[in-house]
């Protein structure tokens, strides 16, 4: 890989650290360096920031609707509170009291968040939708009719024995740019992790998830539990400071309005959330003025929402596009025409790989019934280790069927199926992926928020080291790892798909159509790769496929299905010459 | 207070819900949208609807009282005929989720031009029903909970009868199913789209002419009535429109039984998401994934 083609983040490491550093220097210029009035009405943008961000890894990232940011504000401002005026605590822990407090709120709001979205953890979109518009009217009458911990004559002490004047404003305002730069520095550093990978899989395929070995339930819940917790620290960093708070400091409508604004601004990005923030605290501000009723913001951001689903993008994204068209045009007439890394070296042709003679999975009476419809009838099937296995039949015979039953996709099937030793039964999808069985889909799984070699990076789980990687992408003809997949063609997404589960080494690869779309040279190309694959990669490969040459050139070992059951198995030769094979799959007159 | 009288107190609100519900899942069965703007659309023609009172002071009481409903059921026929039309045309072929967050941007935006045009003061909205249709020992069933019934059981009735015994209703299960390959065998699927979104719209609207100010004070309130009722339509998983009716009826149920134990007040608030939860957890026993395959 040339240093050029090396992701932004591998080449500059120190970056996201050195531009927080700028950001807290900036701030307390800013801070102490503006009018009053200024200072105050941002410490308000950043607080709408936070918020902004929690809800970003829902919405943006995991993409799901959540309309109760500001519900776990309120929780949270009511959880500080309550340690603040009904304890002993802050006694105890003096000037560090908000600080602490401010995380226990988190933390609490973040476990009624996991409550709250246990129920719906299948959520598709919508039910958390329901739910959370639910928890937003309900926490806000409960709030009006107990009200706050202060009730409206307390005052909260700020953070460090900072003073509710002006010029504790200026401290104050510094305070919460530290916060809201620590909560951007862990949220950028989640994303860029397996977890944050996790986040934007789901959001979109729960199947490319489970396959890749992670669970979809533990994704979903810990997006929407952080973004709980980011979201009862935005409510802390209220209390702080305006020091006193009542129901209307969090109203469901301001729930609508943020997540309608992130889903405008795309809020998974940092500094998109900042210019959102912006967009939520100046516009009103501007209307207060005009003495223009501040609800037409909302309106504003309403229109804006619609634009934005109704175009399907984010301000956010849109520019990141942009960008990226423009740095590829750049290196494309910088770059040399000599490199040309897709070309195919013209070493001789592998041969079919043998097997070490050891069964590795063996499946035995495998039957899949729909109602009445039966799918797969008593199949069972034995895959030598180290060989590359072709499944094949007519369209319906059953084939994806048997890969989903495999895959623990369908828990309802009767009959067995053991892996190395270990019986499959009872697995979820996840679980048989980290036993060492991955699969591939026959339909598009490939996130396209994510770039090839961070999606490498998530299917593996991590075990394979950029090295790995590099030699996964280089051994299919893959594009560089900094290539985001939005720009990638669907045949060569498969592509990277099959790269990123064979470098994730697993005992066995399910290959559900690997070659849709590929061109007739890139066939060729394709099934010489996997000839080398099992030693390469020390993986075994089952293989559905259509193009019968391209089994024929690559697997030693045929199974035939046919209306659910297996019309005949074994080496090769025999099986592509077997009468009943040519007349069922080809058709009477096809000769093979 | 015992509990069979309670249950007659959340017996008009359970009536409501369910009606909401069944729009709902009407809705979402023929457009694929959970639409969490359609009690908005309603409470907006009416209480527009109530602006016309000065310019038809002169007529009788009967005609300012139909001319208001037909204003009011007109105006949210097409505040949601124009929603319609918007998903119709950007978002035919997207998920459910895209579509239905239209509808909480436009939720937002009817909330606050709710907000500006009504403020949140108590507005004279009569309703067209008042007192009660029978009592219950000390406790009146209004008529405006049995029209809410009765309305509820109507829509349900005449849509199973539309979607399954008439041509019309062979082409809306077409365009909901598989919009595409309706297109391409000439069927008009954007003016069925917005047909049904009218539809809806100006039955709701015609739901808030009849409730009035009977069920919330003020229009915001009023358009939140939106959270029991995606719970009825929950129990219904948004396509079972008996079970929705059902499911509006026991969540306004418990909310009156809760009545009974004045201690408990903050608890009603919390029904609705109880309701949902508990559906929830039921409905999501098993393993289902986000395709079928």
């Amino acid at each position: 890989m040339s240093l050029a083609s090396r992701s932004r983040a591998t080449r500059r490491p120190w970056l996201p650290l050195a531009i927080a550093l700028g950001a807290v220097v900036l701030g307390a210029i800013f801070g102490f360096g503006m009018p009053a009035y200024v200072v105050f009405v941002s410490t308000s943008v950043l607080v709408a920031m936070v918020s902004l961000m929690g809800l970003g890894i829902v919405t943006g990232t995991a993409g799901m609707i959540a309309l109760c940011q500001l519900s776990f504000g309120s929780i949270g401002a009511w959880i500080l509170e309550f340690l603040y005026l009904k304890t002993p605590l802050p006694n105890v822990f003096g000037p560090l009291s908000f600080l602490l407090f401010m995380v226990i709120a988190g933390v609490i709001t973040a476990a009624l968040g996991l409550v709250i979205g246990l129920p719906a953890l299948r959520l598709r979109g919508v039910n958390l939708a329901v739910i959370t518009l639910g928890v937003a009217a309900a926490v806000d009458t409960t709030v009006q009719q107990i009200g706050f911990p202060d009730q409206s004559f307390a005052h909260i002490p700020r953070p460090f024995g900072l003073s509710s004047d002006p010029t504790g404003d200026r401290g104050y305002f510094l305070f919460a740019v530290i916060i809201t730069v620590t909560i951007a520095l862990g949220i950028y550093a989640l994303q860029k992790s397996r977890i944050g990978a996790a986040w934007k899989s789901v959001a979109f395929s729960e199947r490319g998830t489970a396959s890749a070995g992670t669970s979809v339930r533990t994704a979903k819940l810990s997006a929407f539990a952080l973004s709980a917790f980011v979201g009862g620290i935005a409510g802390c960093l209220i209390v702080g400071q305006i020091t006193q708070v009542n129901y209307l400091t969090f109203t469901p409508i301001n729930s609508l309005g943020l997540y309608v604004l992130s889903i405008v601004v795309g809020s998974q990005l940092i500094d998109m959330a900042l210019f959102g923030g912006i967009l939520f605290v100046v516009i009103p501000e501007i209307l207060k003025q005009f003495r223009v009723p501040l609800e037409w913001s909302s309106v504003a951001f309403g229109i804006l929402g619609i634009q934005a689903l109704t175009s399907n993008s984010n301000l956010g994204t849109s520019v990141r596009a942009a960008l990226f068209r423009r740095r590829r045009l750049m290196e494309a007439s910088r770059a040399d025409a000599a490199g040309d890394h897709a070309a195919v070296e013209s070493v001789a042709e592998a041969p079919i790989p043998a097997g070490t003679g050891r069964p590795l999975l063996v499946v035995e009476h495998l039957t899949v019934e729909f109602g009445a419809v039966k799918a797969l009838t008593d199949v069972s099937l034995v895959v030598e280790e180290g060989t590359i296995l072709g499944l094949i039949g007519p369209n319906g015979a059953g084939k994806s069927t048997f890969v989903d039953a495999i895959g623990g996709f369908l828990p309802q099937h009767t009959g067995t199926a053991v892996l190395d030793g270990e019986p499959l039964a009872g697995l979820p999808p996840h679980r048989r992926a980290r036993a060492g069985l991955r699969r591939t889909f026959q339909q598009d799984r490939v996130p396209p928020s994510m770039s090839v070699g961070a999606y490498l990076r998530f299917v593996t789980g991590g075990r394979a080291d950029p090295a790995a990687i590099s030699d996964a992408l280089t051994f299919f003809g893959c594009p560089d790892a900094y290539t985001p997949l939005s720009v990638v063609d669907v045949g060569t997404r498969r592509l990277v798909e099959v790269a990123a589960n064979l470098a994730s080494r697993p005992k066995l690869l399910l290959l559900d159509e690997p070659a849709a779309g590929l061109s007739h040279d890139e066939h060729l190309a394709f099934a010489d790769r996997l000839r080398r694959a099992p030693e390469h990669f020390g993986t075994t490969i089952l293989i559905i496929e259509h193009d019968l040459d391209l089994v024929r050139s690559v697997c030693s070992q045929i199974t035939v299905l046919n209306f659910g059951e297996i019309l005949a198995s074994g080496d090769r030769a025999s099986v592509l010459n077997d009468p009943k094979v040519v007349s069922a799959y080809m058709g009477e007159t096809e000769m093979l | 207070m015992n509990i069979i009288i309670a249950l007659a107190v959340g017996f008009s609100s359970g009536a409501l819900y369910a009606l909401i519900g069944v729009g709902l899942t009407l809705m979402s069965v023929l457009t694929r949208v959970i639409n969490f703007s359609l009690v908005a659309v309603g409470v907006f023609g009416a209480y527009l609807s109530i602006r016309t009172s000065p310019l038809i002071a002169g007529a009788s009481l009967d005609v300012q009282t139909v001319i208001t409903v037909v204003v009011a059921v007109l105006v949210a026929a097409l505040i949601s005929g124009i929603l319609g039309w918007i998903e119709a045309t950007w978002l035919s072929e997207a998920t459910t989720t895209a579509r239905s967050a239209v509808t909480v941007a436009s939720l937002l935006m009817l909330i606050s031009l709710s907000f500006i045009l009504f403020g949140s003061q108590p507005q004279p909205l009569r309703p067209l029903l008042i007192g009660p249709a029978f009592l219950i020992g000390d406790v009146a069933v209004t008529k405006v909970g049995v029209a809410m019934l009765v309305a509820a059981l109507v829509v349900g009735i005449l849509t199973w009868i539309v979607v399954n015994r008439t041509p019309l209703g062979i082409r809306l299960r077409a365009v909901s199913d598989r919009q595409t390959a309706a297109e391409l065998l000439g069927v008009n699927v954007k003016g069925l789209q917005v047909g049904v979104w009218m539809v809806v719209g100006g039955v709701m609207g015609l739901c808030a002419s009849i409730i009035g100010n009977t069920a919330a004070a003020d229009a915001t309130s009023m358009i939140t009535l939106v959270i029991p009722g995606t719970a009825a339509a929950l129990v219904g998983a948004f396509k079972n429109i008996p079970l929705t009716i059902v499911g509006g009826l026991v969540v306004g149920a418990l909310q009156g039984a809760l009545t009974a134990f004045p201690s408990t007040t903050q608890l009603r608030d919390w029904i609705p998401i109880l309701v949902i939860v508990l559906f929830l957890l039921w409905n999501q026993r098993k393993e289902v994934w986000d395709v079928a395959r």
